[in-house]
C-alpha cells in the first residue's frame, strides 16, 4: 500500500512555545487515520501545516510523494478547525464558491447538500445556521468532487447525538468506497469506533502511532477484567475469591469487578459460580479500550 | 486570473455593504460636484468680480482637475470597501478555506491586487463621466488639454486603495485598519505636511508623504501656489506615488505569503 501523506520530523514554534516537536508518521492509502490528542496538543497545527496555511519551523511533508501544492489541495476535501464560510451568503452560494475554488462541477452541490441533510436550508444565510448545521455544511463542502483524500478536524464538533452517529457512519461509508480519511479528534471513543490507524499526540510530541489494534495490544497485560453481579454480591465475592486464577476482586457500585489471569474464560467463571449455587445476573468481559491505553501512554493527568 | 476574478465576484455581489458604499460613492461624486458647480455659478452671477479668481473651474480643460480634486476626498469610500472585503476574509477565516480548497497564497493575494486595479479603473471611469457631464454644461470646448488628469486620477485611486489593502492585510481588523486609514489620511498627513512646509520650511519634503504625493498631483483648482508652494513637478510626484504603490504591494504580499494565516 502506498503512502498518502508522509510527515517527516515536523517542528513548529509559536514564538518560544514549541507546538510540535519532530513529529513523523505515515498515512497509508485506504486507512482511516486518527490523530488523537487532548485540546492544545498540536493536532490542528499539524493539519494546518500540511494544508499550507501554517508554516512549519522545520521538517517536511509529502502528499502522495509530492510536495504540497494548490492543485494537490484541490483533490483533498478538508475541514479544518471551524466551518469557514461567508456569513452573508447562503449555504448553497458558499458551496458554489468552494466548488469554483476546487474547480469541481456545480452539479455536485445539490448532491452533497442532500448527503448532510441540509438541502431544505440551502437558501438560508450561513449566519442563521446552528453550530451543527455549520458543521454539516463544512462536511458537505469537503465532499465536493468526491475527493480520494479527506481531512477532518473534529468532524463531530457541535453535532447532536444523531448527527454524530450519521457523520461517523458517513466516514465509514467513505472509507468503504476506498477513500483515505485523516481525522483529528480528542474523543477517544470516536477514534476507536471509526479509525483503523491512530497517532497519539500530546504536547506536540508523538507518543505512539500505528494501527488501532497494535496500539491496543501494545500495553496489554496478561489479565482480563470481568464485571459480575448476582443477588448477593458479598456471597459472590467470597465464592469468586476461591476460584483458580483470580488475581483481585473489588466491589464497585452494584457489581463485582474481578481480575483474572488470561486463561480464565467467561464460561468457566459462569460454571464455577453456578456449581457453588450462585446464579449470575451479569457477566461482562471488559475489553481494554483505547481510553485505557491512551491514559497509560499519556499519563493519567490531563497534561497540556 | 479571469476565473479567480469570477470567484471574487461571487463573494462581492451579494455583499450588501459593498453596494451601500459603492452607491454612496457614486451619488456623492455627482452631488458634491453639482453643489460645487452650483455654488460657483451663484457666486459668479452675484459677485461678477470673483470670476477673475475662480476662472471657469467646470469648463474644459479645467474640469478634469476640479472633479479629480473633489472626488479625491471621496476615495475613502472605495478604500473602506477594500478594507472590508479583505478583513471579511480574515474574520470568516475564508482566506484559510480558499487556500485549503486549492488556491495558492499567491493567487489569493494576487486577485485582491487585481480587484484594487479594477476598482481604480471604475473610479476613473466614473470621474470621466462626471467630467464630461459637467464640462459639457459649462463654457469651453472639449479638447485633449487637461486629460492628463485622467491618468493622475487613476494613479491616485491606486495609491489610496493599495494603501487601504496593505493596512487591512497588516492589521487584519476592520476597525483598526479603517481608523488608521481615516486618521492618517484626513488628519495626520495634513498636519505633518503643514508642519514640514510652513513651520520648518522643508518643502517639498512634505509633499512626498504616502497619500499626499498623489494629492499634490491633483491640486486644488485655484490657489495652488498658496496651498502647495514649491510643489515638485508631476513626473517626480508620479515616480514617488508608483514607488509607494510598489512598497504597499511588496509588504502586503510578503506578509501574506510568509506568515501563518
Amino acid at each position: 500500500m502506498s503512502s498518502v501523506l508522509s510527515i517527516d520530523k515536523i517542528t513548529k514554534f509559536y514564538g518560544s512555545i514549541r507546538a510540535l516537536n519532530e513529529v513523523s508518521f505515515n498515512v497509508q492509502e485506504g486507512s482511516v487515520f486518527g490523530i488523537l490528542g487532548p485540546n492544545g496538543s498540536g493536532k490542528t497545527t499539524m493539519l494546518g501545516i500540511v494544508m499550507d496555511i501554517l508554516k512549519a519551523s522545520s521538517g517536511n511533508y509529502l502528499w502522495r510523494g509530492q510536495p504540497g501544492s494548490a492543485p494537490m489541495r484541490q483533490q483533498i476535501g478538508t475541514l479544518l478547525e471551524t466551518p469557514n464560510f461567508y456569513h452573508y451568503l447562503s449555504g448553497e452560494k458558499n458551496l458554489r464558491i468552494a466548488a469554483e475554488v476546487k474547480q469541481k462541477g456545480q452539479d455536485e452541490i445539490e448532491k452533497v447538500l442532500h448527503l448532510v441533510n441540509l438541502y431544505q436550508r440551502k437558501d438560508s444565510k450561513f449566519s442563521t445556521y446552528s453550530l451543527g448545521m455549520k458543521q454539516r455544511l463544512a462536511i458537505a463542502s469537503t465532499l465536493l468532487g468526491s475527493p480520494e483524500i479527506l481531512v477532518f478536524d473534529e468532524p463531530t464538533n457541535g453535532l447532536d447525538p444523531a448527527g454524530i452517529a450519521e457523520i461517523r457512519e458517513l466516514i465509514k461509508e467513505l472509507n468503504r468506497q476506498g477513500k483515505t480519511i485523516i481525522m483529528a479528534s480528542h474523543i477517544l471513543d470516536e477514534v476507536e469506533k471509526v479509525c483503523t490507524h491512530v497517532a497519539i499526540i500530546q504536547k506536540g510530541e508523538l507518543k505512539a502511532s500505528g494501527s488501532v489494534q497494535d496500539i491496543l495490544d501494545r500495553k496489554t497485560v496478561d489479565e482480563t477484567v470481568f464485571e459480575l453481579a448476582a443477588d448477593d454480591l458479598v456471597a459472590l465475592q467470597t465464592i469468586v475469591q476461591q476460584m483458580n486464577g483470580v488475581l483481585k476482586t473489588s466491589l464497585v457500585d452494584n457489581y463485582l469487578q474481578a481480575v483474572f489471569a488470561n486463561s480464565v474464560t467467561a464460561t468457566s467463571v459462569n460454571q464455577f459460580c453456578f456449581e457453588k449455587g450462585i446464579v449470575l445476573s451479569k457477566l461482562n468481559i471488559k475489553r481494554k479500550s483505547l481510553e485505557t491505553t491512551f491514559l497509560e501512554i499519556t499519563g493519567t493527568k490531563s497534561e497540556r | 486570473m479571469l476565473h479567480l476574478l469570477k470567484i471574487e465576484w461571487l463573494k462581492i455581489k451579494n455583499y450588501r455593504a459593498f453596494w451601500v458604499f459603492a452607491i454612496l460613492y457614486l451619488v456623492s461624486i455627482f452631488v458634491v460636484t453639482y453643489i460645487s458647480w452650483y455654488v460657483e455659478q451663484r457666486t459668479k452671477s452675484e459677485i461678477p468680480q470673483t470670476a477673475m479668481i475662480l476662472g471657469d473651474s467646470f469648463g474644459f480643460p479645467k474640469v478634469w482637475q476640479t472633479v479629480g480634486w473633489l472626488s479625491s476626498w471621496l476615495l475613502y469610500f472605495p478604500g473602506m470597501i477594500i478594507i472590508m472585503l479583505m478583513v471579511n476574509e480574515f474574520n470568516f477565516k475564508t482566506h484559510r478555506q480558499n487556500i485549503i480548497d486549492g488556491w495558492s497564497r499567491q493567487q489569493f493575494i494576487g486577485v485582491k491586487f487585481a480587484l484594487v486595479i479594477i476598482f481604480s479603473l471604475l473610479i476613473t471611469l466614473i470621474n470621466i463621466i462626471t467630467c464630461l457631464i459637467f464640462g459639457s454644461i459649462s463654457y469651453g470646448h472639449f479638447s485633449m488639454d487637461g486629460t492628463a488628469y485622467i491618468f493622475y486620477i487613476f494613479i491616485q485611486a491606486l495609491a489610496y486603495l493599495f494603501f487601504a489593502l496593505m493596512l487591512a492585510v497588516l492589521f487584519r481588523r476592520s476597525g483598526l485598519a479603517i481608523i488608521i486609514f481615516f486618521l492618517y489620511g484626513i488628519i495626520f498627513e495634513w498636519l505633518i505636511t503643514a508642519l514640514l512646509t510652513f513651520n520648518f520650511h522643508l518643502s517639498p519634503a512634505g509633499y512626498f508623504l504616502p497619500l499626499q504625493a498623489s494629492d499634490v498631483l491633483i491640486p486644488i483648482p485655484f490657489g495652488k501656489k498658496v496651498f502647495y508652494p514649491d510643489s515638485p513637478s508631476s513626473s517626480i510626484l508620479i515616480i514617488a506615488v508608483l514607488a509607494y504603490i510598489t512598497a504597499y504591494v511588496f509588504f502586503a504580499r510578503k506578509k501574506f505569503l510568509i506568515d501563518d494565516l
